[in-house]
């Protein structure tokens, strides 16, 4: 037969280490993967939200724009509606402000107090907000109005991430 | 606030800042009406889970009241709910229905009756639907926006 025999011996070395490292694989692969996850998703672009709003159509006065999305809540998937106030600021950076406000959860709208005007008010217990959503002192709520964050994309807005004031 | 456990804690821990009670009346009945009392009870429970959502901080959404249509006893176990509300601290007790029959026992429910009919969500476009039910939704505000300012005075 062939010149370079195989021993028994070595024929059993070679199958052992050949079936000990699949097993050593198959056990560490999953660790590994593991291990690296929050590099690999990390880049998903942050979930970012077409709007109806054209970015050009925006301007200094803050405008309601809605916006729907899927929603998982609880037990059932459903299409929610939300809402932001959207502005231009001079410098063409555009504000996104959440309309929750941060005493009880009512709906703020700009505006509608007669007597502040150009002030985001809420309804339930007249808090009031200045235009950079920023509360006014003396009034319930005791934090700002949260942030989207935007993106422009094909002249159309998105608003991402839900950010406190200041970070977005 | 939604009667869910969690919003009912958060409703525990500022209890000084709700004073309103929305109890939904919704009627049900097996015979010719079967699909009308169907449409209803769609309308107001996206009606009142938008109502709900505005206004958060204020008011208190109740699980609705329900009842067949030819009951007889409807007023007195409403009266009920809306007693037991106001001994509980609620300063506004307001009921939300599509059903005509309440009408008439309006001057019982000492004008807390929102009465507006029912659209038959299932015969629009979700955009159209959406639209239609917002600006009910502003009207409705409107009712509780004006009956907190009188209050204040």
């Amino acid at each position: 037969m062939s010149k370079h025999n195989v021993s028994r011996r070595q024929f059993l070395n070679y199958t052992l280490t050949g079936v000990g490292g699949f097993m050593a694989a198959g056990m560490l692969m999953p660790m590994v993967r593991f291990a690296i996850d929050p590099v690999l998703s990390a880049d998903k672009g942050g979930d970012y939200i077409a709007t109806k709003q054209k970015v050009s159509e925006l301007t200094a006065e803050p405008t309601r724009v809605d916006f729907s999305f899927k929603q998982v809540d609880g037990w059932y998937e459903s299409e929610e509606t939300n809402t932001a106030w959207v502005y231009k600021m001079d410098d063409g950076k555009i504000i996104a402000l959440s309309p929750i406000c941060k005493h009880l959860g009512c709906t703020v709208a700009w505006n509608t107090d007669k007597a502040n005007p150009n002030q985001f008010f809420c309804p339930c217990h007249y808090g009031r907000y200045t235009k950079d959503g920023v509360n006014v002192k003396g009034t319930p709520p005791i934090s700002p109005l949260d942030v989207y964050e935007t993106k422009e994309k094909d002249g159309i807005l998105y608003l991402g991430r839900l950010k406190p004031h200041g970070e977005a | 606030m939604r009667w869910t456990a969690k919003e009912l804690d958060m409703y525990s821990q500022s209890k000084e800042y709700v004073d309103t009670v929305l109890i939904p009346l919704v009627p049900l009945s097996f015979g010719g009406e079967m699909k009308q009392t169907g449409s209803m009870n769609e309308f107001l429970t996206i009606l009142s889970l938008e109502i709900e959502k505005q206004m958060k901080g204020r008011i208190l959404l109740m699980p609705s009241l329900q009842y067949l249509h030819n009951e007889k006893d409807k007023v007195e176990r409403l009266k009920h709910w809306a007693n037991e509300a106001k001994e509980n601290n609620f300063k506004h007790v307001f009921f939300l229905t599509s059903d005509y029959e309440w009408k008439k026992d309006e001057r019982e429910l000492e004008n807390h009756l929102i009465w507006i009919p029912a659209i038959p969500l299932e015969n629009l476009e979700i955009d159209q639907a959406r639209g239609m039910i917002g600006q009910q939704v502003l009207q409705i505000l409107d009712i509780f926006t004006y009956n907190w300012k009188n209050e204040k005075k």
